[in-house]
């Protein structure tokens, strides 16, 4: 029999661990060998529910877990919220291309995260960490919408201690136990460590975020084909097949989720 | 003489069904409304004794319903063992026309081609052999000319039928056809090259009683659509032809080219189902996400994206528009919103 490409795989929520009030991370132990590249996305099955798009944050070299942060956001996170830890779910995919990461090498490294979209970064991160020394300099600045709101709180630290990586954070909103900057992710994207003529970035976060990043990244000299963003929309069956992704001539699910800016600048609306 | 091509008279056509019912599900063209002006053929599961006859148009419904279901079943997880892939009965489609086959390379390129194939797209087209016919009369929506579809088939079909004299000229259009006319060749005869030049004139007189029909209709030619669409995208064209749209979602439904689909998940007895439903991208939220968000919020965006998906997005991936000139959703809309206009109107504007 050939292959059901939309069938789901079972895995096991082995461990769940809040983020923030809207954000938890679910470290999901696949039944059957699952293995993604960073920047990939999965359908996350709710059984007998449904299904949602998410791109896998943990490292991709590691085969036997995968850890999936969510932001409550719709009916099927929603529901995933108020589940309880070794509750089973499925998993389909990986779907996309993810990052192009052997075109990165011996460039310094811009990743500009927003919110929940620091996920799919951290999965990069982990890549490039495997491979450290194919890159110059690691660069994230990552801004959350208050203090609370800051993922992975506990991995900061560790990641700013990796040679060759620098790290900055902000919050739209400041609060009497934050002592760092305020203001929107656009606003610590002066003064940049790197190289402008041998620097790629990364960019995940809300729409209207990476919409402000990609500006102020032209702004700043970028050439467009050097912006990476990771784009999203209804993803469904992840195989370009069932319609709903359309963006131009592309589907994000087959021909993305991570697109230069060059390959979206002359498409309509690309931010809604 | 061409070895392709074949004679059968009037009832042995009619035998060779009743034979094929044997080891087919076999569907056949019926006359749905005798008594109305618009007369509309439609398919019917064929069982002995029942009349029928080949159309001179397009039936109504799009050949895609023998492919995907507008609701199925795709699979069922977390039970692997108990999940059967329906076993599909093989089956003949008569009565396909050029347009229909036209569509089928956009539905194929969907199903079967790309990054995985569709195993139970691919079993459905396996298992169905098209018998496809020339038009011999158009319905007032037909506009396939303009589309660059010819009105009788020359490739993708298995079996195609030229009405002449009495009976049909018969040409195999792959081997598995092939086979059934050895297995039945009492019913045969090979086509004379005075047969062959009949339906070619019989072909060009249609073809020219078409032209009449279409050409006064004006519309841009083909290889302008996809630079319509793109310096079209901001006209008023849109919000225009929207207006009198209800969401009803019957010309993405009913269109042979559409293949939008949703994925669906229900608690079976036991197991986890997992459906596909046609989808429509006139709905309101057939783009909506998580959070609310909707790239395709109003009527106008999402008129417009049927558009720049039929003829910009599968020029741009396929080198063909997603449009074969049936004319189907022309009918279907309650709004009488005719994809004719809206092209010519984008035509005159840009």
């Amino acid at each position: 029999m050939t292959k059901d490409i939309y069938r789901s795989i079972e895995a096991t929520i082995e461990d769940i661990i809040e983020e923030s009030p809207t954000i938890k991370t679910f470290v999901l132990r696949t039944h059957e060998p699952f293995s993604f590249k960073a920047g990939q996305f999965i359908e996350l099955t709710l059984p007998g529910v449904g299904e949602a798009p998410f791109t896998p944050s943990s490292d991709p070299s590691v085969k036997d877990r995968m850890d999936v942060t969510i932001m409550k956001a719709g009916k099927i996170t929603g529901l995933l919220h108020g589940i309880a830890k070794n509750t089973c779910v499925g998993i389909r995919g990986p779907y996309g291309l993810g990052y192009p990461l052997d075109k990165f090498k011996g460039k310094d490294i811009l990743i500009v995260g927003g919110g929940v979209g620091l996920a799919p970064l951290r999965s990069f991160l982990y890549a490039l960490f495997s491979q450290m020394d194919n890159f110059n300099k690691v660069v994230l600045r990552y801004g959350a919408r208050s203090s609370q709101d800051i993922i992975y709180k506990k991995l900061l630290p560790d990641w700013s201690k990796t040679d060759k990586m620098n790290l900055v954070l902000t919050v739209d909103i400041g609060d009497p136990s934050w002592q760092g900057n305020v203001g929107l992710v656009t606003t610590i994207l002066k003064d940049l460590p790197v190289n402008l003529d041998n620097c790629v970035s990364i960019v995940c976060g809300p729409p209207i975020m990476m919409k402000f990043v990609t500006l102020k990244l032209l702004d700043l000299g970028f050439n467009p084909r050097d912006i990476f963003l990771s784009m999203e929309k209804n993803m469904s069956c992840g195989l370009g097949k069932c319609g709903h992704c359309r963006i131009g001539s592309f589907y994000i699910c087959k021909d993305g989720p991570v697109f230069t800016y060059e390959q979206l600048s002359k498409l309509h609306d690309i931010w809604d | 003489m061409d070895k392709s091509i074949y004679f059968i008279k009037n009832e042995d056509l009619l035998n060779l069904v009743e034979k094929l019912y044997a080891d087919y599900q076999v569907f056949v063209p019926f006359l749905k409304d005798s008594s109305s002006l618009k007369k509309d053929y439609c398919y019917q599961r064929f069982k002995p004794g029942l009349s029928w006859v080949l159309n001179p148009y397009r039936v109504t419904e799009p050949l895609k319903t023998f492919f995907t279901y507008p609701r199925e079943e795709l699979s069922g997880y977390f039970c692997p063992d108990k999940r059967i892939l329906n076993v599909e009965q093989k089956t003949i489609v008569l009565g396909v026309k050029a347009c229909d086959i036209a569509a089928h390379r956009i539905q194929d390129f969907v199903f079967i081609e790309g990054v995985q194939e569709d195993a139970l797209y691919r079993l459905r087209r396996e298992n169905t052999l098209l018998v496809s016919s020339d038009c011999t009369d158009y319905k007032d929506v037909c506009f396939c000319l303009a589309m660059d579809v010819l009105p009788y088939p020359q490739k993708l079909f298995d079996l195609n039928l030229s009405s002449l004299n009495e009976g049909y000229l018969v040409e195999i259009g792959s081997p598995r056809a092939g086979q059934i006319l050895e297995d039945n060749q009492s019913y045969f005869t090979p086509a004379k090259d005075t047969q062959i030049a009949a339906r070619k004139s019989k072909r060009d007189i249609f073809v020219d009683k078409l032209k009449n029909h279409i050409i006064p209709q004006n519309m841009p030619r083909i290889d302008k659509l996809q630079d319509l669409i793109r310096k079209g995208f901001s006209l008023d064209t849109w919000s225009h032809f929207m207006l009198t749209c209800v969401e009803c979602g019957g010309c993405n439904l009913i269109c042979d080219t559409c293949h939008c689909f949703l994925l669906w998940d229900e608690k079976g007895k036991t197991n986890n189902l997992r459906l596909r439903q046609w989808d429509a991208c006139q709905y309101a939220n057939f783009s909506r996400v998580a959070g609310g968000a909707n790239p395709l919020k109003n009527r106008t965006q999402r008129l417009r994206n049927r558009f720049i998906k039929k003829f910009d997005f599968f020029i741009d991936n396929l080198g063909i528009p997603a449009c074969c000139g049936c004319g189907r959703c022309i009918e279907v809309c309650p709004g009488k919103i005719d994809i004719r206009e809206v092209l010519k109107d984008l035509a005159k504007k840009v």
